[in-house]
């Protein structure tokens, strides 16, 4: 039988593993929404977080650099900043039809916090002839490690993938991955790949579900444009 | 005007757009954010990424402040802890594709707090460093596994040499015995 003081108990083991992050998957989903909808398992989450925050009292304060203050504040409030999807010129890109479409909320949901760029960024628009297919492509040099992207229209016909590639010279094409199934995200940029960005022409094929199982594209390339500098 | 009251007007002026709170807010607390990040992260360069980022949270996350119930300090704590759990735990899931780096998370996660750290958590309110003298010494060490290195069960599990199941029921029990001194 379970008596209240079991049930007690493992709310509060359940708390205490919540907030030291040891719930994942279906137990973590049910933990977050307790926590929006039960007052007394938010209390108990609320004091563990209180008294597992004192296991910090013994890591001594480190003065960081001073560089970093001006860093924050650059970031947050530089007076040159601009979001980097003005700088990129992708609001006119994405025009009234598309917000009208509700990708309003997506673009609002892209970081505009970036740093400040260390070097010149780079833009790409990768669209078909009919713009049935659009996806822009943003590298900025403060996170070199990924392709931002953006596809305001167009998407994978159901069992397929979209696949991104990458064309430097006469080189053959060389894979970038897939799209992100979702209308914003990133691809990983690896880092050998990055000297060719500024010449290279971005395209994007058509391939079965999960890629092209070759070294190069198996399917029609769909979108194709060069990577310009800002 | 106590400490934590000012810190607490600093986290509500910077929810207002206060730049001037928030700089001030920065100076009073970043020390303790950035040795945490240091403890966690035990690499200066990425420490120093994080410090940016949690600082960033914790501009637009400021009007957010009053409704989760914690104490500023925790709630500063709690943002900047599980920021640099998140990059730990990417990091290892990376060094583990390429073999290796759990040891050294192990030992960092095993390294408790000498006598003198000790009388500092004392001059504060941390309760929890002599409840957890209460447990044994591998349990007290599982439970600073987990917050101070982002430990997954199955690490710990791994690390301690025993089933995941039989992990997580000691871990959870050893959590209910802590309550119970904390709230005694």
């Amino acid at each position: 039988m379970t008596g209240a003081q079991d049930h007690n108990e493992d709310d509060t083991a359940r708390a205490a593993e919540h907030v030291l992050g040891l719930l994942e998957g279906a137990e973590l989903a049910q933990a977050e929404r307790r926590l929006e909808t039960d007052a007394e398992y938010r209390a108990l989450h609320a004091m563990w977080a209180e008294d597992l925050a004192g296991l910090t009292d013994e890591i001594a304060p480190v003065a960081p650099p001073a560089r970093i203050r001006r860093m924050i504040e650059a970031r947050l409030f530089g007076a040159e900043r601009k979001s980097l999807l003005r700088r990129l010129g992708l609001w006119p890109a994405l025009g009234a039809a598309a917000l009208a479409a509700g990708t309003y909320a997506m673009v609002t949901g892209l970081d505009l916090l970036r740093p400040e760029p260390v070097g010149p960024g780079l833009r790409a628009e990768i669209a078909a002839e009919d713009r049935s297919l659009v996806v822009l492509v943003a590298y900025d040099p403060a996170e070199p490690e990924a392709l931002r992207v953006l596809r305001p229209s167009g998407e994978a016909t159901p069992g397929r993938s979209l696949e991104l590639w990458l064309i430097a010279g006469e080189a053959a094409p060389v894979s970038l991955g897939l799209l992100p199934e979702d209308r914003e995200g990133r691809v990983t940029l690896p880092e050998d790949l990055r000297p060719l960005l500024p010449q290279a022409v971005l395209a994007v094929s058509d391939e079965p579900a999960g890629g092209s199982p070759a070294a190069g594209p198996t399917g029609p390339v769909l979108a194709a444009g060069p990577v310009t500098t800002l | 005007m106590s400490r934590l009251t000012e810190i607490e007007g600093l986290i509500a002026r910077s929810a207002l757009g206060d730049r001037a709170a928030f700089g001030a807010l920065y100076d009073a607390t970043s020390a303790k954010l950035f040795g945490i990040c240091l403890r966690v992260l035990d690499n200066r360069a990425e420490a120093e990424d994080a410090l940016q980022e949690i600082y960033v949270k914790v501009w637009h996350n400021a009007g957010r402040y009053e409704v989760n119930g914690l104490s500023p300090m925790t709630w500063l704590i709690t943002i900047a802890r599980n920021h640099a759990i998140d990059r730990l735990r990417t990091r290892r899931r990376n060094e583990s594709r390429h073999g290796g780096g759990m040891e050294a998370v192990a030992q960092l996660a095993d390294a408790a707090p000498g006598p003198e750290a000790h009388a500092v958590a004392a001059s504060e309110n941390a309760r929890i460093e002599s409840c957890l003298t209460e447990l044994e010494s591998d349990r007290a060490g599982a439970v600073r596994g987990a917050y101070l290195a982002g430990e997954s069960y199955a690490e710990l599990a791994e690390r301690y040499g025993v089933p995941l199941n039989t992990m997580r029921t000691w871990l959870r029990r050893s959590l209910i015995r802590l309550k119970e001194c904390l709230t005694r």
